[in-house]
């Protein structure tokens, strides 16, 4: 691998360009899926190329190539320097990079159990299990089980001098079922919903997880979903559970602190964000127990690496601070808009993609509840577990989440079972509603396989920690 | 350097009938794509990522008995090809047999269709650059700032099996589109596909975008509500591309998971809502054939209103006793059969008519981040975006600050008070969407962006 990089680097160097890296990425997948008792799937898929990177005449160019040899390799260098000078033609300030340490070295992600040792009959029979005890239900209808997993290996190398190894495994998975009576569908997932719970890791993951124990409780709800009341409209104070407060910050913290959308780079498909660079240590995003970290170093998260795709190590970095906004996610070309260092958030969705700027493990850090004590303190309120649906603006500022399952919250309990919650909110005026966090006793890191961003379009796996919060105030039951 | 279609085409046909070749399992699909595609994207009226990438994929679907295992790879050596069909003949081996497959499909005859355009073969990295020149030029000469992307994809696609299906097909497509922004809250959108590069007019479509930008700035608030609207065909494609996804397809009809689940022959909607999926008609994109090598037929959806019937592919065909329409996507596949080539019929008025008939309504150019709330009665949620206006006595009037709705698309169709004759591709370069502009009676809106 070694000699195809520095065929890349030298083409690129010989062609003009004044900086270059190349990233050979080899991807091996396997994805298994059951729905209604019945294989849909079992699906495996290797893919590998290179792809080069390069300033030349001040501006990108980026080719990328399945042939991995070092005459294709230095085909697309010679590509990628081609199509950085027509960038030229439609260029401003030519492009800086803020220094990074080069370095040689390795890393590898966890994994007790590599998953592609275990037979596919295993995982087919995990599956099979979980599903027929969500069929055990009359009234769930249509049930769902997945699991999934990848092997990852990647090698950097760039002009600079950097020449990085990594490999890491990721597994995942989840289960569904569906209450269908006439044209209500309701739904309600384990361990989450839209592809389920990742981590970085092997089989041990899935053993974890226990699909089938939880498969039981799941079919009631679902089916419980039929006869519980509509959300009702309203301002209630809002518990959100840890899984949809991942999704949350993931939404309307994560996506907003990307510094390529604070600068406009992604405007015209995902779109801007409310944030300014002035706003950097100066804007109040929430309230003072609000505090948001950046951290790639989270053991098993799938936010976690040892060097991003600029060759930056990976760093804890914190984004809000007592409320107030202390960080971007930035890149190398970013941070110096910000008269920073990368934070190293630059990641590609495989060989034939650009490095983005991407969310490692953006966490709302842990608070002082316990979350019993939490509901015994909200008089009347509305408790709300598992996204079911997203939506927010160009800006990320006007949000509307709806979710699988709530329950109110009468006078310091639990009470009624309500189906179809949702709520919407302005994001700064939202975190500043936020006035508990549970402890670290109920918080939990939630890997999101699925986070798209960039055209073409590539997907990220990034993560999120999160415990259970309180919302005073907010709006539920849209549109009823 | 001018791409070679008809090359790309005969190395996809080669691939897939290698691999068939290589295969020990009872029977064999092989779905082989060779592509190239290239992106210019812009931002803050330059170019800050531009990209071009080569590929060849080989998915191999292995049968034994009715045991069905599915793998992938980019590597096309014979080796690689034989490894590939082997850890598909191990993932069948280690399914249960599944009853219900009714084998892999026999020969349809295919319609032979050109849809490789020389314009798009030859639309390189400096006529990209180029294009986003005179787009660009159109917002920088009025002050504003602009964003977007100019793309290009070239494939030759072919799908082989060992029933004797040897079919390949190349296609093009270009797209692009452009965002234009001004300092108070202006904001214009404009967007072009095409098989062929060499109709694409850059400077009109920054035009476009840029004007737009201009005449909404200083956007005010609207109070939440339900009002009348009229969608420009880029709103219109969002709403269209849910109902396929959703409801238009034979497995979620048979899950009941479809609007017209039980409905169908009914009046289910407006009776100017007639919509169809055809790969066939001469102006469509893409393939005449479905991932399974079957020729794709065109399918009469909703009739004025009424829903007759859905896409199959060949197991939805064999359970439900419906033809096979042709609709298969890559195995496996958990979504079923899909439409990819929807067309919604056209009226007989123009976007002008449909706004002077509004006493009082909102005009939209265009969604963003449209997603599910309820999927039978295709309940969406999003934001309006890029060009959003008050209508009022029949003229656009102040521009408006972004909207969210909450909507039940079934219903707003029920109520649709005019529809434009001209259409317009909305999408990707590979598979768009043909649309005209919607006036409807009652759209609810149910917050705003302050």
């Amino acid at each position: 691998m070694r000699d195809i990089i520095a065929a890349a680097l030298n083409a690129a160097a010989l062609s003009g360009a004044t900086y270059a890296d190349a990233r050979i990425t080899d991807t091996l997948h396997e994805e298994i899926s059951v729905a209604n008792g019945r294989v849909e799937g079992i699906e495996s898929g290797a893919t590998f190329g290179i792809g080069v990177r390069v300033i030349a005449d001040g501006s990108w160019g980026f080719a990328s190539t399945s042939a991995v040899t070092g005459e294709s390799a230095a085909s697309a260098a010679k590509q990628a320097v081609a199509i950085a000078k027509a960038s030229a033609l439609v260029s401003r300030d030519p492009v800086h990079l803020a220094s990074v340490d080069t370095v040689t070295d390795m890393w590898t992600g966890p994994c007790d159990i590599d998953p592609f040792d275990i037979p596919v009959k295993d995982k087919v029979a995990l599956l099979l299990e979980a599903d027929a005890a969500l069929r055990a239900q009359e009234k769930v209808r249509l049930t769902k089980a997945h699991l999934g997993f990848y092997r990852i290996s990647k090698v950097f190398g760039s002009s600079e001098g950097s020449y990085i190894e990594q490999t890491h495994y990721e597994s995942g998975g989840g289960i569904v079922a569906y209450a269908i009576d006439g044209a209500e569908v309701l739904s309600r997932s384990f361990p989450n919903s839209h592809g389920g719970d990742w981590e970085q890791g092997g089989w041990e993951v899935i053993e974890r997880m226990d699909l089938p124990g939880h498969a039981p409780r799941v079919a009631e709800q679902a089916v419980a979903l039929l006869t519980a009341d509509t959300c009702p409209s309203g301002s209630y104070d809002l518990i959100i559970d840890a899984s949809q407060i991942a999704l949350q910050v993931h939404e309307s913290v994560g996506h907003p602190t990307e510094l390529d959308r604070v600068l406009g780079d992604e405007a015209a498909f995902a779109g801007t964000s409310f944030l300014g660079l002035d706003d950097l240590d100066s804007l109040r995003y929430g309230s003072e127990i609000v505090n948001v970290t950046a951290d790639a170093t989270v053991p098993g998260s799938l936010g976690s690496f040892g060097y991003d795709d600029e060759g930056v190590p990976a760093q804890r970095d914190f984004l809000i601070r007592d409320g107030m906004l202390t960080g971007f996610l930035t890149s190398r070309e970013s941070a110096l808009e910000i008269n920073r260092t990368s934070n190293g958030c630059m990641r590609a969705d495989g060989w034939n993609r650009i490095p983005l700027i991407r969310m490692t493990t953006i966490s709302l850090e842990p608070g002082t509840w316990a979350f019993d004590d939490l509901i015994a303190d909200t008089e009347r309120g509305l408790y709300i577990e598992t996204n079911n649906s997203w939506s927010i603006d160009d800006k990320r500022l006007n949000f509307q989440f709806a979710c699988e399952i709530g329950w109110l919250i009468e006078n310091g309990e639990l009470t009624r079972m309500v189906k179809s919650p949702n709520y919407t909110g302005i994001t700064p005026e939202f975190w500043a509603s936020c006035d508990a966090v549970c402890s670290a006793d109920h918080w939990k890191v939630w890997g999101l396989p699925n986070c798209g961003k960039g055209e073409p379009m590539q997907v990220a796996h990034v993560a999120h920690g999160a415990s259970p919060a309180r919302f005073r105030g907010v709006q539920v039951g849209v549109g009823r | 350097m001018t791409i070679n279609a008809h090359e790309m085409q005969e190395r996809a046909q080669a691939l897939a009938t290698r691999a068939v070749e290589l295969s020990t399992a009872d029977s064999t699909e092989v779905v082989a794509a060779v592509s190239s595609s290239a992106l210019t994207r812009f931002a803050d009226n330059r170019i800050h990522q531009n990209v071009a990438e080569d590929n060849s994929e080989i998915s191999v679907r292995a049968v034994v008995g009715t045991q069905v295992g599915v793998a992938a790879t980019n590597r096309t050596d014979d080796d690689s090809l034989r490894a590939c069909c082997d850890a598909a003949l191990a993932a069948a081996t280690s399914a249960p047999a599944d009853p219900d497959f009714p084998g892999l499909p026999g020969v349809s005859p295919v319609e032979p269709a050109q849809r490789v355009a020389s314009g798009t073969l030859a639309f390189n990295a400096e006529a990209r650059a180029a294009s986003v020149r005179s787009i660009v030029d159109q917002s920088a000469t009025r002050g504003l700032i602009c964003a977007g992307g100019v793309k290009s994809t070239v494939q030759g696609l072919a799908v082989a099996n060992s029933l004797g299906i040897d079919v390949a097909q190349s296609t093009s497509g270009m797209r692009a589109t452009v965002l234009s922004m001004g300092s108070n809250g202006g904001s214009g959108w404009a967007s072009f596909v095409s098989r062929d590069a060499s109709e694409f007019t850059a400077a009109a479509l920054g035009d476009e975008a840029a004007t737009l930008a201009e005449r909404s700035e200083g956007p005010r608030d609207l109070e939440p509500g339900s009002y009348a609207v009229v969608l420009a065909p880029e709103a219109v494609a969002d709403l269209v591309e849910f109902l396929g996804w959703l409801s238009l397809g034979a497995k979620a009809l048979d899950e009941g998971r479809s609007f017209m689940t039980d409905h169908l022959g009914e009046q289910l909607m407006s009776e100017r809502i007639s919509l169809i999926d055809d790969a066939l008609a001469p102006h469509a994109f893409g393939l005449t054939f479905d991932f399974e090598g079957v020729a794709k037929s065109r399918v009469a959806l909703i009739e004025s209103g009424v829903g007759r019937t859905v896409v199959t592919d060949s197991y939805w065909s064999a359970r439900t006793g419906q033809a096979n329409t042709g609709h298969a996507l890559p195995a496996p596949n958990p979504y079923g059969p899909l439409p990819l080539n929807l067309e919604m019929s056209a009226g007989d008025a123009t976007i002008d008519e449909l706004i002077a008939s509004v006493d009082r309504g909102v005009y939209v150019t265009r969604f963003h981040y449209v997603n599910v709330e309820d999927p039978v009665p295709v309940t969406l949620t999003g934001m309006t975006r890029d060009g959003t206006f008050m209508i009022e006595n029949g003229r656009l009037t102040a521009p408006l600050k972004n909207l969210r709705f909450t909507q039940g698309v079934v219903t707003a169709l029920n109520d649709v008070r005019g529809v434009t004759r001209d259409r317009e591709w909305i999408g990707s370069e590979t598979n768009p969407v043909l649309v005209p502009g919607l006036l409807l009676g009652g759209f609810a809106f149910t917050g705003q962006t302050s």
